[in-house]
């Protein structure tokens, strides 16, 4: 989610299968540099080798140009590695956020499976509770959000949207990234 | 097949989408890949009915086995360990197709133990858990994907901070203070949702781990014979003796 | 009598059975269209990226590049059009550097259907190739199963038949660019209001001899009205069990550096011969 200089990007923590919760601890965002964020939603087994791989291709590109990525360049670099498997996809739906190294300027962006990106100036959603996330981000985001109102609209967004999916909460992480600094706030969420 | 002059409208046909795919939508195309085994049903499954548990506590993680071999209908042995040793801190116990376990198993105690011999240190139970897993993932795009599911239960020899990873045969891989596998996850899971903590002591956790197996004892439809129950501990892996004889009444 | 009304569901089920189709309830897709006129050719396309019933993007690109006298407007997998047309604009631009020639629409029109034969239609892009090059001024349409169409105008997508229906009543030969351009606008935003997989605005591509003219959002039909009252929550509304923040002048503290006291016991190793 885009606020003012800053964005949000949240997920919950149930790893399941189908109705049977496995784990109420399993994030679903991964870091690749400062500003960097990346949150992955889907199959279990293709979030961790997914993310690993883009860790790998992080962490090369990094050595080979002497910098970090900057998030446009990653949101490519997920699409162009989806789209490599168009016959055969990861089952993931990613959205990427972060904010530009340069202008700082916030960025933020979704993806299919296969990698067709979803460039959006207020919200990108995704996961099992996608219908509800719509709705809710739909009535609650308004343009130029300070960092704490961002943070307030986004993790109300998504508790009240998993609290309508059966498959989804158990608690929830929200990160609130800004020029120079990045907070993570773990949110008590319902048990059920 | 599109025709000269009238494809126009050809676009919704085919592809019915332009965009993303929707979570019902990637799940069932899913279905489609993994075909009837992600399906199956448990209990047409000999499989289905091993037990498999780990508990983390304080200092130490326990790793309990079912003793019964199955076949169908049949019981082969009511002696089976199901678990590997890894190294001096990480214990396997596995559960799944009959071939495949030990084979699979096998082969990564193998590994385990040639990275120790090579580099004169052991892997820690956070390394081998992800080699693991790398391993599953590759075997699951493989022509003949192992059916095996597995917990990992370990103390890292450094920090000595138990630790226990679950893991699927589909890769996927959760570390986690308690875990179960098959049938079992439906009774354990909820007991040990309610009475675990993870300062208990390694009495406690076998206390803990007695009251899930009588459960299983009272609820589950087979004998599964008993339990191999070990415990990983800063100082190696010990057996603990468990009482199988043990008569759990039915309500 | 309260309840519900069960009256028609024999009839459906009987209907069914015989093998009519139970109705479906959404429709997806796009509506791209392109046009020649005296001295050029347009193209446009609406915004609308859908998956399933959702609308996933309220506002997409479908207008690509493929050189700068070389438009495309892709329908069906939103993927498949994005990056056909990236490959193919890839490949002709090294094809123009080799040659030391200006692309040509055929040229990239041959290479986008052998590549889309090739995958016997299992890319699926259904697009809509338009430019103008040395040899004159070219619409073509392209499916994903390799065919091909030279026409004065076209349309595609699940719209097609709505913008297709404005085209065979006001279309005439020798258009200006004006009334091209108003032509292809008023296509795409029939298929916009009658077409449930396309929405929002109007993107519009005019590419002539001299020079091409994206026009995004050249129409915006479908905008939004502002929100009369903030619906801001009130700071400290969210629970939180537990926050870490993370200071960019801080992340120093997380790499340290310690020099390590040099044991003087052995040979040192050589560092230069």
């Amino acid at each position: 989610m885009v606020g003012k200089d800053c964005v949000a990007i949240a997920c919950d923590l149930r790893l399941g299968l189908q109705a049977l919760t496995v784990s109420n601890n399993f994030p679903k965002i991964f870091q690749y540099g400062d500003n960097v964020f990346l949150g992955l939603t889907g199959l279990a087994t293709d979030l961790s080798t997914v993310s690993d791989l883009f860790r790998y291709k992080v962490n090369m590109y990094r050595l080979r140009e002497e910098r970090n990525i900057a998030p446009k360049t990653f949101a490519n670099l997920v699409s162009s590695s989806l789209y490599e498997k168009r016959f055969g996809p990861y089952f993931v739906s990613p959205v990427v956020a972060g904010l530009d190294p340069k202008t700082s300027k916030p960025f933020i962006c979704g993806f299919d499976s296969i990698g067709c990106i979803d460039f959006a100036a207020d919200f990108i959603v995704s996961g099992t509770a996608t219908d509800q996330l719509y709705g809710m981000c739909e009535s609650l985001w308004e343009p130029n959000l300070a960092p704490e109102d961002l943070f307030e609209t986004i993790s109300q967004a998504l508790m009240s949207a998993v609290d309508r999916d059966a498959l989804s909460g158990w608690g929830a992480h929200v990160y609130i990234i800004e020029k120079d600094k990045v907070t993570k706030r773990l949110l008590k969420g319902r048990q059920d | 097949m599109v025709k000269v002059g009238e494809g126009n409208s050809r676009a919704a046909t085919f592809q019915p989408h332009l965009g993303r795919l929707s979570p019902i939508e990637i799940y069932h195309a899913r279905l489609g890949r993994l075909g009837k085994a992600w399906q199956r049903d448990l209990s047409s499954l000999s499989s289905g009915w091993e037990v498999l548990l780990g508990i983390t506590g304080r200092d130490f993680t326990l790793i309990a086995a079912s003793k019964a071999a199955m076949r169908g209908a049949t019981i082969l042995k009511a002696s089976d360990d199901k678990t590997r040793q890894l190294n001096k801190h990480t214990l396997m116990a596995f559960m799944g197709e009959a071939g495949d376990t030990v084979q699979f198993a096998e082969y990564i105690q193998a590994n385990a133990q040639l990275y120790s011999m090579r580099n004169e240190t052991d892997l820690s139970p956070s390394a081998l858990a992800h080699f693991v897993r790398g391993e599953l993932a590759s075997s699951l795009r493989s022509r003949k994907p192992y059916n095996v599911n597995l917990l990992l239960g370990g103390v890292d020899p450094i920090t000595h901070k138990p630790s226990l990873y679950w893991l699927d045969y589909l890769a996927t891989l959760a570390p986690l203070p308690y875990a179960a596998h098959g049938y079992a996850q439906y009774y354990c899971l909820s007991i040990l949702d309610k009475h675990h903590h993870p300062d208990i002591s390694l009495g406690q956790g076998i206390k803990l781990l007695t009251l899930c197996i009588d459960e299983l004892k009272r609820r589950l439809p087979v004998d599964f014979k008993g339990m191999v129950v070990k415990a990983v501990t800063k100082d190696g892996i010990v057996d603990i003796e468990f009482d199988d004889d043990k008569v759990v009444k039915s309500a | 009598m309260p309840g519900f009304d069960f009256s028609n569901y024999n009839r459906n089920a009987a209907l069914h059975a015989r093998g009519v189709p139970l109705p479906k309830a959404t429709s997806t897709g796009t509506t791209i269209v392109g046009c020649i006129f005296e001295g050029g050719v347009v193209i446009a396309a609406d915004t609308r990226a859908t998956s399933g019933p959702i609308v996933a993007d309220k506002n997409c690109e479908k207008l690509h590049y493929i050189s700068p006298n070389i438009w495309c407007a892709g329908a069906g997998t939103a993927a498949d059009t994005e990056f056909t047309t990236a490959l193919i604009s890839s490949q002709l631009e090294l094809h123009s550097l080799s040659t030391g020639r200006k692309p040509r629409v055929v040229t990239c029109m041959t290479m986008l259907k052998q590549h889309l034969f090739r995958y016997q239609g299992h890319i699926g892009a259904y697009l809509v190739v338009a430019g103008v090059d040395p040899t004159g001024t070219h619409l073509f349409t392209v499916h994903a199963h390799g065919s091909t169409d030279k026409l004065p105008y076209v349309t595609m997508g699940s719209g097609s038949l709505a913008a297709m229906s404005v085209f065979e009543t006001q279309w005439k030969p020798q258009l200006t660019q004006e009334e091209a351009v108003a032509l292809c606008s008023e296509a795409i935003q029939s298929g916009i209001f009658n077409d449930l997989g396309s929405g929002s605005n109007v993107d519009v591509a005019i590419i002539t001899g001299e020079k091409t003219t994206l026009k995004r959002n050249y129409i915006k039909p479908n905008e939004r009205v502002p929100k009369l009252k903030s619906y801001i929550f009130k700071r400290g509304t969210t629970a939180v069990l537990n926050e870490k923040i993370i200071r960019k002048e801080d992340l120093g503290n997380f790499v340290s550096v310690h020099e390590l006291a040099v044991e003087e016991t052995g040979d040192k190793m050589e560092v230069d011969a």
